[in-house]
């Protein structure tokens, strides 16, 4: 099959024929239909996140059941699925508590002494958070997988295995945001912007969307913000204060960096909660000032969502199929595998909503 | 001789070991990989020598911050 192959960080990812396994017992090879670029991919790509290299990025997509291994009962040939980074063990602590998406047990992934799931003449490309999408295969664990309804068009379902599940479960399950609260959101990615929509399912009084980018802030209006605010003016802190006069109850960040994580503590109100979302680079330090505890004001991080995506996904797919989840806007353009390294470039650039790649059927 | 130790940036597991002790490293080569959330994270050296102590196992916990392995320094 083919893939998009990264060798070296911030380079061109190369279009190459890889080897794929056959299904484990509990694996599942999945032919996927639509894969979202992301801007976690970004991260990796440029190496503020290491990665064990070549790999194939990617890791937001849903696609169709070609086969399944042996002991697999919960999907069969022909399922459409979407496909989740968050692969749960399900008897491990974590998994036990209902953190799913905080499993950390190795065996959803195939160990290093077997045979490799990817490979290019028996070297090992080392699969992208169990799943590597960039490419016309997909060989994962049935724990990484959801089944959904065949109405669901493939590229907006694409979106709902990570964008979606990370900003709208952010603002349900990590923050768990009561209806009336006053929200801001920084950074209207595709995250972000997912959480502007989950605040505003949520019931929020007020959604705050703040970006440097007209065009994005006008998309944040289009999926639920109530106000904007352009942080060019270099005083997206004191516009959220005046404009909620006194702070938020919930703020999230949706960018990853240290300025952004420290401005969504400053917005809050006495009691307020800021998550954080965004990737923010491995040895980055985040500055608090120790006085604003007093008040209660709390930060916290956000992986995935803190999903339950096998529970999660499909109410979002019916969500969207009822109009509540705006996932139409969050698609700027439908483009070829070959044509991922200028998709990426463009979330790059930070002017264009999401690319998803289109396998050809 | 000056050693340089190697630590864990971040909280995981060790998942596999790619050298052995005594053997020559070069700047940037890649001592072993780490599992934490999902993700394969190489743990790579920031600097040429031999590698003196290798002070884990697979399968190990490892916090941020723990000493993964010992370099001399050439
Ligand atoms: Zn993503
Ligand atoms: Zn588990």
């Amino acid at each position: 099959m083919k893939a998009a192959v990264l060798r070296e960080q911030n380079t061109p990812m190369e279009i190459e024929e890889v080897q794929i396994s056959k299904p484990g017992p509990r694996e599942v090879l999945v032919r996927p239909i639509a894969a979202g670029v992301c801007h976690s991919d970004l991260h990796f790509l440029d190496g503020s996140y290491p990665y064990m290299l070549p790999t194939i990025l990617g890791h937001e997509s849903a696609g169709i059941v070609e086969e399944v291994g042996k002991d697999v009962t919960y999907v069969k040939k022909g399922d459409h699925v979407i496909t989740c980074l968050s692969a749960f063990c399900g008897h491990c602590n974590k998994c036990l508590t209902g953190h799913l998406s905080l499993c950390q047990s190795p065996e959803v992934s195939r160990p290093p002494e077997v045979e490799s799931r990817l490979s290019i003449g028996g070297e090992t490309v080392h699969q992208f958070l169990n799943l590597s999408s960039f490419a016309e295969l997909m060989l994962i664990h049935e724990h990484a997988l959801v089944k959904v309804r065949e109405d669901m068009p493939m590229d907006r379902a694409a979106l709902i295995g990570c964008s979606t599940t990370t900003g709208v479960g952010a603002v349900f399950h990590t923050a768990g945001v009561e209806p009336g609260s006053i929200v801001a959101v920084i950074g209207c990615g595709g995250v972000g912007l997912a959480a502007i929509n989950g605040a505003a399912i949520a019931g929020a009084s007020m959604v705050i969307a703040v970006d440097m980018v007209d065009s994005k802030l006008e998309l944040a209006k289009a999926v639920g913000a109530t106000h904007t605010i352009n942080a060019r003016s270099g005083n997206a802190v004191g516009e959220v204060l005046e404009l909620t006069k006194g702070g938020c109850d919930y703020t999230f960040e949706a960018i990853g960096l240290k300025a952004t994580a420290e401005q969504a503590f400053q917005m809050l109100c006495s009691g307020g909660t800021a998550t954080i979302i965004g990737m923010i680079p491995v040895g980055t330090m985040v500055e608090l000032h120790g006085v604003d505890f007093l008040m209660e004001k709390k930060i916290q991080g956000s992986n995935m969502g803190s999903n339950r995506f096998r529970i999660d996904m499909p109410r979002f797919v019916d969500f969207y199929l009822n109009g509540k989840l705006h996932l139409d806007q969050m698609i700027s353009k439908h483009i070829k595998l070959a044509d991922v390294n200028t998709a990426l470039h463009a979330l790059k650039s930070g002017e264009e909503a999401r690319h998803v790649i289109m396998f050809d059927q | 001789m000056a050693t340089e130790r190697i630590k864990s940036e971040i909280t995981g597991t060790v998942w596999k070991i790619l050298m052995a002790e005594g053997d020559a490293i070069d700047v940037a080569a890649e001592i072993m990989i780490l599992e934490s959330m999902k993700m394969e994270i190489p743990v790579e050296s920031p600097v040429a020598g031999r590698i003196q102590t290798i002070l884990v196992a697979p399968g190990d916990a490892v916090d941020e911050d723990q000493d993964l392995a010992i370099i001399e320094l050439d």
